[in-house]
C-alpha cells in the first residue's frame, strides 16, 4: 500500500513536505563506508610494524569468516526449500501490518516514516557499537575515558530530546 | 591516558560554537516553531559567532595542535577562520528578516548554519585525513538541508537534492582518494604524508589518490568541471541560503585546499599544481562565459563565484609563498564582495515576493540610489577595477602566477576577466540607464544596510588598509608553509 | 608686473567662465573688462620701458618640457616687437571687450562670450611674448582654439559651426607645416630657443637637409615650412578660405581676431624670425610672391561681395598680403608698422560695420541697406575715417604704412619686388574702390531695407561708440606718430635686436630715396578708385550692373572667389569624405569591428550559449561531467608516468 502523498517523480520516495528524509538516508548510506574506513585505518595503525605480506596474512581469518557465512546462509536457504512443508495460500501473499505487499518491486515508494524509524535506529545502534569497546577498556582509559563517553552520550541525548520534542518518534 | 587541557584548548572557538549549537538544539526543541523562536535562535547564533571570534582573536596565533595532532591552529587558521566567521555572521544577520518575509524562518536554519560553521572551521584546521573528512561532512550535511529549506518550493527541494547527490559523489571521491593516499603513505597525518613522499620517490597510486582528493574538494570549491551543481543550487535555494553558500563555505574549502596542497602534498607541488591549473582555467572560462546568458542574478552570481574560485586557484597553482598569499588577499576581497552583493540581492523584492531577475534591477538608481551605488561598487570590484578590493585580489594572484612561470594561465585569466567585466557592467547599465515601471520594494531591513555599508567601506578603503591586510596575510602564509 | 599683462586676461577668462555657469553676465563683463584695461595700462608702461627706454627683458616662469636634450621653458620675452604687439593686442582687445558689452547685450550667454574673448587675449599674449618656438606654438594653437570657439559661438546655427570647423581644419594644414618647421629648426639648431636660433643662423645658412628625398638648403626648407604655418593663420592665398566664412562669428570677434590680432600672428612670426629668414633668400621670395598674390586676389574678390563683413574680411586678407610682401623684401619694420596701423583702422571698420548691422536689426547684406547716414551719424563718420585710413589718404594711418610698403617693394630692385609693387599698386586702387562702394551702398541712396527695419534704425549706445572713437583716434594718428619710430632712418634704435636685416637687403633704407612718382602713385590710384566708385554707385547707379554684365565671366570669377572653395571641395574635401566613408564602413565597421569587438563578442555569446546548454539540469549529466573530469585528470597523470 503506497503512500498517496508521494509524487512519482523520483526513483525513490519523494514527499514534498518531508524532505528531511534524504538527509537521513544519506547518513545511512555513508556511515558504513566511513566506519569501514575507520576500522581499516585503526587496524593498520596497530599493525604498523608488520611487513605487508604478513599484514595481508592477517586478513585470512576474515576470508575464512566470509566463506563460512556464505556457506551457512546458502545452506539455510536451500534446506528451507528441501525440507520445508510447502503449503501455498493467498493469505500468505497479503500485506503485513506495516502495509507492504509481501512480494513486490523493492524500489517502489513507501511511507517516509519507515526511513525515519530506520535512521533513528541506526544512530542509537552506532552508539551501542561505541559503548562495547568503551566498556571493555574502561579500566585502562580511566576517568578521562569515562567522562569522554558521558559527553558523547550527553550530545546524543540532546539530539534525542530534540527528535522526541519534534515528534519524530510519533507514528501519526 | 591522562587528559590535558592543552590538547583541546587550541580548538576553543570550535568548542564554543559546538556548545552554543547544543544549547540551540534545546532552544529550538522547546521554543516552538514560530518566527519568534527563530529570531531568538538567530540572535543566539550571532552571539555565539561573536563569542567564537573573540576567543579566536584572544588566543595566541602561535602554531599548536589539538586532538592528538588532528587539529592544527596557527596564524593561517586564524586568518581564514576570521573570514569565515565574518561571512557567516553577515549571512545570518542579513537573513533574519528576508526569511521571515518568506515565512520560512525556522529555528533550524540558524542551528544548521552554526553546525556547518563548526565544520568549516574544522576544515580550516584540518591536519589529518580523518579530521579532514569529518570536517567536510560536518560542513556539507547541514548545507544540504538548508538548501531545501523552502519545503513548499519544488526548485528549493530540487536544489537540495542535487546538491546532496553530487555531494555524496564527491565525498566518495574524496574518501577513495584518501584511502589511496593513506595506502601509499602509511599514515593519515598531513605531516606524515608530506614526509612519506618526494618528487623522486612517487608511486603512481599516490598521485591518483591525490587527484581524487583534490577533485573531491574542488566540488566544494565549485571549480569546473565539478561546478555543475552551483548554478542550480544558487538559483533554487532561498536567497539567504544562497548568500551563505556564496560567502563562507568557499573560503573554508579554499583554505582546506591550501592546507592539503601546501601541507600534505607540500613536497610535490610540481604534481598538484597541474591539476589546480587545469581546474583554474576551466573555472575561469566556464564562469566568465556561463554568466553572460543568465537572466537570474543569483544564477549569474553562481557563475561569477565559479570564475572567482578559478582566479583564486590560479594563485594556488603557482604553488609558491606568493601564490598562497595572493589567494588569501583574493578570498578576503571575495568575502566582502559577496556579502555586499547579497545584501542587495536579499532586498530585491517586489510586492512582498522575492524578485531576482537581473531585469528587476531596472531603474534602481532612481528609486534607491544608495543601493544602486553599493551594487555598482561591488560590481566594479568584482570586475577588478582599481582601486577597489577586487583589483588587488586579482593583481596578487596574477602576479604569483606570472612569477611562477604560468604566463598562459595569467593571460587566460586576464582575457576572461574582460569577458567577466561585461556582465558586471551590464548590471550597472541596467541599474543606471534603464527605467522600470514597477520599482522594487523600498522597505529595507537595517541589517542589510549595515552589511552593505561595512562591505562598501571595506571594498572602497581596501587600498588604505592594504598594508595591514598584507601583513596579516603574509604571517598567515608563513604559518601555512611552516614545517610541522 | 610684465607677467601680469599676460595672465590678467587668463584670470578674467577663468572667472568669467565660472560666472557663466550661473549666467552671471554683468559680473563677468566687469571682471574681464577690468582685467583687460589693467593689462592695457601695464602694456603702455611696458612699451615705454622696453621700446622707448630700450631695455628688453625676459621673465622666466618655469620649466615646461625637458626630455633628453630637448628643453622648452615657459618664459615671457619682452622686446620692442613684443611691446608693439602688446599695445596692439591689449588696445584693440580692451576696446572690443567694451564694445561687446553693448553689442552682445541681447545675447543670453554673454559671460561665456566674455570668457572666450579673454581666453583669446591670453593666448594671443602668450604668442607674442613667446621666448621659443614651442611656446609660440602653444599661443598659436591657443588662439586657434579661441577662434574656433568664437566663430562657433552661436553653435546652434548650422553655418556657424560649419565655419568654425572649416577654420579649424584649414588652420590644421598650416599648423602641420608650422610643426614640421619647428622640428626642422630643432634638427638644425638643437634648440627651439629664439636666442640660440638667431645666434647660429649665419652658421647654418649653408647646411643642407634631406627633405622629401632631396637634399635642400636647410634654412630655406625650415623657413618655407614655418611660412606655411603663417599662411594658414594669416589667411594667405591657398589657405585663406576659412577667413570669409569666419564672419559667421559675432562682429566683435571679427574685429578682434579676424582683423586686428590673430590673423596678424603670421606676420608677427615672420618678423620675429627675421634673423633666421634673412639667410633664406628663396623663402623670402616665396613670402613676397604669396603676399603680393594675396593682396591682389582678395581685393578683386572684395569688389563683388555683398555681405558687408565679407567685404571687410577680404580687405583684411588683402592687407595681410601687403604685410607679407613687405616682410618678404626684408622691410620687416614696414610690415610691423602696417600691422599696427591696420589693427586700428580695420578694427574700427569692423566695429563700425557691427554698429550698422546692429542698427539695421542684424542685416548684413549691402543690397538691403542704404539711406541711413543721417540716422547714425557717429557710425557714419567712423566708417569714413576707417575707409580713408584703409585707402591710404594722406595723413591717415594707412597712408604712412601702406606707402612705406610699396616704396620698399619698389626699392628692393628685384624681380619679385617689382612684381609685388605692381600688384600692391593695383590692389591699392581696388581697395579704394571697394571701400567707397561699401560706404555708398551702406549709407547713401534710397533705403532698401523694409520700412519696419528702417523705423528701428538708431545710433548705437555710448558703450559701443566710445571704442569706435578710441580706435578712430588710432586710425588717424597712429601712422603719423609711429612713422619716424617704426620705419624712420633710425629704425634700428627703436627695434633694437628684435629685427635683424642683412646690410645687403637694404629695401627699407632705399625706400626713403625712391623717385617722387612712386610716392605719389598710390595716392593717385586711391583717388581714382574713389572717384570711379562714386561714379558707379552714386552718380550713375545702374553703371555697375552694366559693367558686371559686360564682363560677366570675370565678374562671376571674382564673385565666386576664384572658385577656390569649389576647387578644394573637389580636390580635397570630397575625396577625403569618400575615403573616410570607406574606412568607416569597410575598414572600421566591417573589418575591425567585424573581426574585432563585434566578432569576438558574438563568438563569446555563442560559446556562452553553448555553456548554458551544457547545464541541462539533469543530475546524472552533472555527475557524468564530474566523472569525466576525474578520468581526464587521472589519465593525464597515468600517461605522464608511463611516458
Amino acid at each position: 500500500m503506497a503512500d498517496k502523498r508521494c509524487s512519482g517523480k523520483f526513483p525513490f520516495c519523494w514527499c514534498e513536505n518531508e524532505n528531511r528524509v534524504w538527509f537521513f538516508q544519506y547518513a545511512a548510506c555513508n556511515y558504513p563506508t566511513a566506519e569501514l574506513f575507520t576500522v581499516i585505518v585503526l587496524f593498520r595503525q596497530i599493525q604498523q610494524e608488520i611487513p605487508l605480506e604478513i599484514f595481508l596474512g592477517e586478513y585470512l581469518p576474515i576470508a575464512v569468516f566470509f566463506a563460512i557465512a556464505i556457506g551457512l546462509s546458502a545452506a539455510f536457504v536451500l534446506s528451507a526449500f528441501v525440507l520445508g512443508n510447502q503449503r501455498p495460500d493467498d493469505e500468505k501473499m497479503a500485506a503485513y501490518e506495516c502495509g507492504f505487499d509481501a512480494f513486490d518491486d523493492s524500489r517502489r515508494q513507501f511511507d517516509v516514516r519507515f526511513y525515519l524509524v530506520a535512521i533513528l535506529f541506526i544512530i542509537f545502534d552506532l552508539e551501542v557499537a561505541f559503548l562495547f569497546p568503551w566498556a571493555v577498556t574502561l579500566g585502562g582509559i580511566g576517568l578521562f575515558g569515562f567522562w569522554s563517553m558521558m559527553l558523547f552520550l550527553a550530545v546524543l541525548t540532546v539530539g534525542f530530546i530534540y527528535e522526541w520534542k519534534k515528534g519524530a518518534l510519533e507514528w501519526e | 591516558m591522562a587528559f590535558e587541557l592543552a590538547d583541546i584548548l587550541p580548538a576553543l572557538p570550535e568548542i564554543i560554537l559546538s556548545a552554543v549549537a547544543l544549547v540551540l538544539v534545546l532552544v529550538a526543541a522547546y521554543g516552538g516553531d514560530g518566527a519568534a523562536n527563530a529570531r531568538r535562535v538567530a540572535h543566539l547564533t550571532l552571539a555565539g559567532i561573536v563569542l567564537a571570534a573573540i576567543a579566536l582573536l584572544s588566543m595566541t596565533s602561535a602554531q599548536s595542535t589539538a586532538f592528538g595532532g588532528m587539529f592544527r591552529a596557527d596564524a593561517f587558521a586564524d586568518y581564514m577562520k576570521l573570514l569565515v566567521l565574518m561571512g557567516s555572521f553577515a549571512a545570518v544577520f542579513m537573513s533574519v528578516t528576508p526569511l521571515e518575509r518568506d515565512d520560512i524562518n525556522k529555528p533550524e536554519f540558524s542551528l544548521l548554519v552554526i553546525l556547518a560553521l563548526v565544520g568549516m572551521m574544522l576544515m580550516i584546521s584540518a591536519n589529518d585525513l580523518m579530521s579532514l573528512y569529518m570536517a567536510v561532512e560536518l560542513q556539507s550535511l547541514p548545507l544540504y538541508v538548508v538548501a531545501a529549506m523552502r519545503t513548499n518550493s519544488l526548485r528549493s527541494s530540487e536544489a537540495g537534492l542535487k546538491y546532496f547527490l553530487l555531494g555524496a559523489l564527491s565525498s566518495g571521491m574524496l574518501l577513495y582518494g584518501a584511502s589511496l593516499v593513506y595506502g601509499f603513505a602509511g599514515t593519515t597525518s598531513f605531516a606524515g604524508i608530506a614526509a612519506a613522499v618526494s618528487e623522486t620517490d612517487l608511486p603512481a597510486g599516490f598521485i591518483i589518490g591525490m587527484v581524487f582528493m583534490i577533485t573531491g574538494i574542488a566540488f566544494k570549491v565549485s571549480a569546473a568541471p565539478f561546478h555543475m551543481w552551483t548554478p542550480d543550487v544558487y538559483e533554487g535555494s532561498p536567497s539567504p541560503v544562497t548568500a551563505l553558500f556564496a560567502i563562507a563555505p568557499k573560503v573554508a574549502a579554499i583554505a582546506l585546499m591550501l592546507r592539503l596542497t601546501y601541507g600534505a602534498f607540500g613536497s610535490i607541488a610540481l604534481e598538484w599544481s597541474q591539476v589546480i591549473m587545469a581546474l583554474s582555467v576551466a573555472s575561469i572560462v566556464v564562469g566568465a562565459l556561463g554568466a553572460i546568458m543568465q537572466k537570474d542574478i543569483k544564477r549569474m552570481m553562481a557563475y561569477s563565484s565559479i570564475a572567482h574560485m578559478g582566479y583564486a586557484l590560479a594563485g594556488l597553482a603557482a604553488g609558491t609563498h606568493e601564490g598562497a598569499f595572493g589567494v588569501m588577499i583574493y578570498m578576503t576581497s571575495y568575502v566582502f564582495m559577496g556579502a555586499g552583493t547579497f545584501a542587495i540581492i536579499l532586498l530585491m523584492r517586489r510586492d512582498g515576493q522575492s524578485a531576482t531577475r537581473i531585469a528587476d534591477l531596472r531603474g534602481l538608481s532612481k528609486t534607491q540610489p544608495l543601493f544602486a551605488l553599493g551594487l555598482m561598487v561591488m560590481m566594479f570590484s568584482m570586475a577588478g577595477i582599481p582601486p577597489l578590493a577586487g583589483f588587488f585580489g586579482k593583481w596578487y594572484v596574477f602576479l604569483a602566477a606570472v612569477n611562477a612561470g604560468l604566463v598562459p594561465l595569467a593571460v587566460i585569466g586576464v582575457v576572461m576577466s574582460v569577458v567577466g567585466a561585461f556582465y558586471y557592467l551590464r548590471i550597472i547599465k541596467i541599474m543606471y540607464f534603464e527605467d522600470s515601471e514597477a520599482p522594487l520594494d523600498q522597505d529595507v531591513p537595517l541589517a542589510n544596510k549595515l552589511v552593505l555599508g561595512v562591505s562598501m567601506a571595506v571594498i572602497l578603503l581596501f587600498f588604505a588598509g592594504l598594508n595591514s591586510i598584507m601583513d596579516a596575510a603574509n604571517t598567515a602564509t608563513m604559518a601555512l608553509m611552516a614545517p610541522f | 608686473m610684465y607677467a601680469l599683462i599676460v595672465f590678467l586676461p587668463l584670470v578674467g577668462s577663468i572667472l568669467a567662465g565660472l560666472l557663466s555657469l550661473n549666467n552671471q553676465d554683468r559680473p563677468a563683463e566687469l571682471v574681464t573688462v577690468t582685467g583687460l584695461l589693467l593689462s592695457l595700462l601695464l602694456s603702455v608702461i611696458a612699451f615705454a620701458e622696453v621700446a622707448i627706454g630700450g631695455t628688453p627683458v625676459t621673465v622666466d616662469i618655469g620649466r615646461w618640457i625637458v626630455s633628453g636634450d630637448f628643453a622648452a621653458q615657459w618664459a615671457l620675452r619682452f622686446d620692442t616687437m613684443t611691446a608693439v604687439m602688446l599695445i596692439v593686442v591689449t588696445g584693440v582687445s580692451s576696446m572690443v571687450h567694451i564694445y561687446s558689452v553693448g553689442y552682445m547685450s541681447h545675447d543670453n550667454a554673454r559671460a561665456r562670450f566674455m570668457s572666450y574673448l579673454s581666453l583669446f587675449t591670453f593666448a594671443m599674449l602668450m604668442l607674442v611674448t613667446a621666448d621659443n618656438l614651442v611656446q609660440l606654438f602653444f599661443g598659436w594653437e591657443g588662439v586657434g582654439v579661441a577662434s574656433y570657439l568664437l566663430i562657433g559661438f552661436w553653435y546652434k546655427k548650422e553655418s556657424a559651426h560649419t565655419a568654425a570647423m572649416k577654420a579649424f581644419v584649414v588652420n590644421r594644414v598650416g599648423d602641420f607645416g608650422f610643426a614640421l618647421g619647428i622640428l626642422a629648426v630643432y634638427v638644425l639648431f638643437d634648440s627651439v630657443q629664439f636666442d640660440v636660433i638667431f645666434a647660429q643662423s649665419s652658421l647654418i645658412a649653408t647646411t643642407n637637409i634631406e627633405f622629401l628625398g632631396q637634399s635642400l638648403p636647410a634654412l630655406e626648407v625650415a623657413g618655407i615650412l614655418l611660412f606655411i604655418g603663417a599662411m594658414g593663420k594669416s589667411a594667405q592665398l591657398g589657405l585663406h578660405t576659412w577667413l570669409p566664412d569666419a564672419m559667421e562669428g559675432p562682429t566683435p570677434v571679427s574685429a578682434l581676431i579676424h582683423a586686428a590680432t590673430m590673423v596678424t600672428a603670421g606676420v608677427f612670426m615672420v618678423c620675429r624670425l627675421s634673423p633666421m629668414l634673412e639667410y633664406a633668400p628663396f623663402a623670402l621670395d616665396v613670402i613676397t610672391i604669396v603676399g603680393a598674390m594675396t593682396a591682389i586676389f582678395a581685393a578683386t574678390v572684395g569688389l563683388t561681395q555683398f555681405d558687408i563683413k565679407r567685404v571687410i574680411a577680404y580687405s583684411t586678407c588683402s592687407q595681410l598680403g601687403y604685410m607679407f610682401f613687405a616682410a618678404g623684401v626684408s622691410a620687416y619694420p614696414a610690415a610691423m608698422f602696417h600691422l599696427t596701423t591696420h589693427a586700428f583702422f580695420k578694427a574700427l571698420l569692423f566695429l563700425g560695420a557691427g554698429s550698422v548691422i546692429h542698427a539695421l536689426s542684424d542685416e548684413q547684406d549691402l543690397r538691403n541697406m542704404g539711406g541711413i547716414w543721417r540716422k547714425i551719424p557717429v557710425t557714419y563718420a567712423m566708417m569714413w575715417i576707417g575707409s580713408l585710413a584703409l585707402a591710404g589718404f594722406p595723413f591717415f594711418a594707412g597712408y604712412y604704412s601702406k606707402d612705406m610698403i610699396l616704396e620698399a617693394a619698389y626699392a628692393a630692385h628685384s624681380g619679385v619686388g617689382n612684381f609685388a609693387f605692381v600688384m600692391g599698386c593695383l590692389a591699392a586702387f581696388l581697395t579704394a574702390f571697394y571701400s567707397w562702394r561699401l560706404l555708398i551702398l551702406a549709407f547713401h541712396g534710397k533705403p532698401r531695407a523694409s520700412a519696419d527695419v528702417m523705423a528701428h534704425v538708431h545710433e548705437s549706445p555710448l558703450v559701443m561708440t566710445f571704442p569706435l572713437l578710441v580706435l578712430a583716434i588710432g586710425a588717424i594718428f597712429s601712422g603719423w606718430l609711429g612713422y619716424e619710430l617704426f620705419v624712420g632712418h633710425h629704425w634700428q634704435q627703436f627695434w633694437g635686436d628684435s629685427i635683424f636685416i642683412l646690410p645687403t637687403n637694404a629695401a627699407l633704407e632705399n625706400a626713403h630715396h625712391v623717385p617722387t612718382w612712386v610716392k605719389l602713385l598710390p595716392i593717385g590710384l586711391a583717388a581714382s578708385g574713389v572717384a570711379i566708385a562714386v561714379l558707379c554707385y552714386a552718380v550713375f547707379t545702374g553703371l555697375s550692373a552694366k559693367i558686371a554684365a559686360l564682363f560677366w565671366p570675370i565678374h562671376l570669377f571674382f564673385f565666386n572667389k576664384w572658385y577656390f572653395d569649389e576647387l578644394y571641395d573637389a580636390i580635397f574635401v570630397k575625396p577625403a569624405v569618400r575615403l573616410g566613408h570607406f574606412f568607416w564602413l569597410r575598414g572600421d565597421r566591417d573589418t575591425i569591428d567585424g573581426f574585432g569587438p563585434d566578432g569576438v563578442s558574438a563568438l563569446v555569446y555563442r560559446i556562452s550559449g553553448a555553456c548554458s546548454r551544457i547545464q541541462t539540469g539533469f543530475v546524472f549529466h552533472y555527475a557524468f561531467a564530474m566523472l569525466i573530469g576525474v578520468v581526464v585528470l587521472v589519465s593525464w597523470y597515468v600517461l605522464r608516468f608511463k611516458g
